[in-house]
């Protein structure tokens, strides 16, 4: 986050947090949002677009649909023995099989992009982070330069913040 | 805060008050039945490892039920895995909103009775140590498993069913972690939840691939529900069997793993709810949906029954009738009818608007449906291989000892990994009680304060 300061904010309401938010949007600042449950208001104000996640559950699945199928056939083709009357590559037989590596790639993909995307595990100190942020309050971080500090106070006490905090940037 | 007609009670810091109160060091009761649990355990795995030195003879296993009471064990705790899921994913799909206070149960209930059913093939072989010539893996012999095996797609399906239900089950709980963390009063609690919350802070865009991640978790999850009993089913309908052989199977199945798996979550969940207070997180309008979800699936399985029946008679193929003969009026009918009535006759019941809201009721008709379903599995299993083709074949099946200590110890088994799960990690969601309660707003505020 830019600047060598951090404007904390504790919101108690959801709409007082997106006021917030809009405003350091304006004036063009880097921040960061923190609530105790996922809300799609604050996501559409602060990360409308897409989240790539689920390319890499697409990357998982089909994976794991080539594969499944692969390994059954180039097995069954390894050594080729018929059972009971079956073709030696029995696609009806192996669909199971490659539905089962479709969906478990799919979803050892998808449990890897959350660590990639979502940054964990988190071993850092999280900026401006509050333990209150995951109970029942929101807070807006804001990164800002020395001279700017007294106005973003300001700015956040305006938009509802009940307590407002500086803190040292990195 | 204004809050959701879900949860009117609460306000979003007494959610987390409530659930982590249940994290409180554990009393008397918890360690009793903590200690019943570790006995049948004991008693399940002191019959394991004498089946083990003596012989699978051990079980009561004959010529022609060669598969006994372990099969009707794995199929039995496979089905009652299934609501978990089925709850978590199919529910979050479909944004029901009752699915919030009881979907982390069921997933713990699903992975550990996942955990449980994958003991019983490696228990039903003799020599369970060589239960890795299940998996595809080079070996000097150049061999390969069956691909077109029905058993082998079931590892495939059970082992897929446990990672896609463990991992869905520990992103779910990643979130309400670092609620647990943040009020965590001794070292050990604290160590064990700044680990495991793995330093998430529930930032804005944390939220944002958290939340696409978890829809397409979802997705993925519904289709393997069905499958994985699907699969189960084939087991049975894929072979020729009178009264397996049956393209009904997979349907059935599914419809009677989620009945089973509900009845199961009502059976944990009356007991959580009055021991920690969790009156107003668990209301009697989840109670209400939860019937209804086993008054529509108990009434797709009396289908099943009836179909079966029908088909029996319509194939009129000698040996299928007789097979339907020999169920309800056989040597094993007392099964049959214990079946009909638990699964089909009793749940009729929740009819009754009063009773689906019943606490006490529920508990008794859930119990009932769990030895019902258990029942189901016995007539589909036993009947069948005990009258084959050729009456010359046909047999009986005793119980052994061994059978019922494993049997009983695999309830220990569950109930184990269930106490000590809610004893050290939240057991119902938090977050996602909270991002379904009407967020508060100043405008609203000032309105009622206004008023």
């Amino acid at each position: 986050m830019k600047g060598n300061k951090l404007v904390v904010g504790v919101f108690p309401f959801l709409d007082d947090t997106l006021k917030a938010i809009e405003q350091a949007k304006s004036l063009g600042l880097e921040y960061r949002v923190y609530s105790p449950f996922a809300s799609h208001e604050i996501e559409e104000a602060t990360l409308p677009a897409r989240s790539p996640v689920g390319l890499f559950t697409l990357a998982g699945a089909l994976s794991g649909l080539v594969g499944g199928f692969g390994l059954a056939i180039a097995t069954s083709l390894d050594w080729p023995l018929r059972v009971s009357a079956k073709d030696i590559v029995s696609i009806p037989g192996f669909v199971v099989i490659g539905f089962e590596c479709t969906i478990l790639l799919g979803a050892l993909f998808t449990f890897a992009a959350i660590f990639h995307f979502c940054r964990l595990p988190d071993i850092f100190p999280k900026l401006g982070y509050h333990p209150r942020f995951s109970d029942d309050r929101f807070g807006v971080v804001v990164g800002c330069n020395k001279d700017q500090l007294e106005d973003l106070k300001k700015l956040m006490t305006e938009a509802g913040a009940e307590e407002v905090e500086v803190r040292n940037g990195i | 805060m204004k809050a959701s007609n879900m949860h009117p009670d609460v306000d979003y810091k007494q959610v987390g008050d409530t659930v982590l109160e249940m994290l409180e060091p554990p009393k008397a009761g918890w360690y009793l039945l903590l200690s019943i649990c570790l006995g049948l355990v004991l008693i399940g795995a002191f019959s394991w490892a004498n089946q083990i030195i003596v012989g699978i003879g051990m079980a009561g296993k004959s010529i022609p039920i060669g598969w006994g009471a372990y099969i009707t064990n794995f199929v039995f705790w496979v089905g009652i895995a299934h609501s978990g899921t089925l709850i978590s994913a199919v529910l979050y799909l479909f944004r029901a909103r009752f699915r919030m206070s009881i979907y982390r149960l069921a997933e713990a209930m699903t992975v550990f009775a996942v955990l449980t059913a994958g003991l019983f093939p490696l228990i039903h072989l003799g020599r369970p140590w060589f239960f890795y010539w299940l998996m595809p893996y080079p070996n000097q012999m150049a061999l390969w498993p069956n691909f077109k095996s029905p058993l082998l797609w079931d590892v495939f399906a059970v082992s897929t069913y446990l990672t896609v239900s463990t991992l869905f089950f520990i992103v779910g709980l990643i979130p309400d972690i670092a609620v647990a963390r943040s009020r965590a009063k001794t070292t050990f609690r604290k160590m064990l939840y700044g680990v495991t919350s793995l330093g998430w802070s529930g930032s804005h865009s944390q939220w944002k691939h958290y939340m696409a991640a978890y829809l397409f978790f979802a997705a993925l999850a519904t289709p393997l529900v069905i499958s994985v009993h699907s699969v189960v089913s084939w087991d049975f309908a894929i072979s020729i069997v009178p009264g397996w052989h049956a393209t009904i199977f997979p349907p059935y199945f599914v419809a009677g793993a989620i009945f089973s798996g509900v009845a199961m979550v009502i059976t944990l969940i009356i007991p959580l709810r009055a021991v920690f207070g969790l009156h107003a997180l668990v209301r009697p309008v989840h109670f209400d949906a939860m019937s209804k979800l086993i008054l529509l699936t108990s009434g797709i399985l009396f289908y099943a029954y009836l179909t079966e029946f029908y088909i029996a008679w319509f194939s009129n193929n000698p040996f299928e009738r007789y097979q339907f003969w020999f169920r309800p009026f056989g040597d094993y009918a007392l099964a049959f009818w214990g079946m009909v009535f638990c699964n089909c006759i009793f749940p009729l019941t929740l009819w009754y608007k009063p009773l689906r809201t019943n606490i006490a009721f529920l508990f008794v008709l859930s119990i009932f449906i769990n030895i019902g379903m258990w029942l189901e599995r016995f007539n589909i299993i036993f009947t069948s291989l005990a009258r084959e083709y050729l009456p010359s074949g046909w047999g009986g099946y005793n119980f052994s000892w061994t059978d019922i200590g494993i049997t009983v110890g695999a309830f220990g088994w569950f109930g184990t990994w269930m106490l000590l799960f809610i004893k050290f990690f939240p057991a119902v969601a938090i977050t996602e009680i909270k991002e379904i309660m009407p967020a508060p707003r100043r405008s609203e505020a000032a309105a009622e304060g206004h008023h």
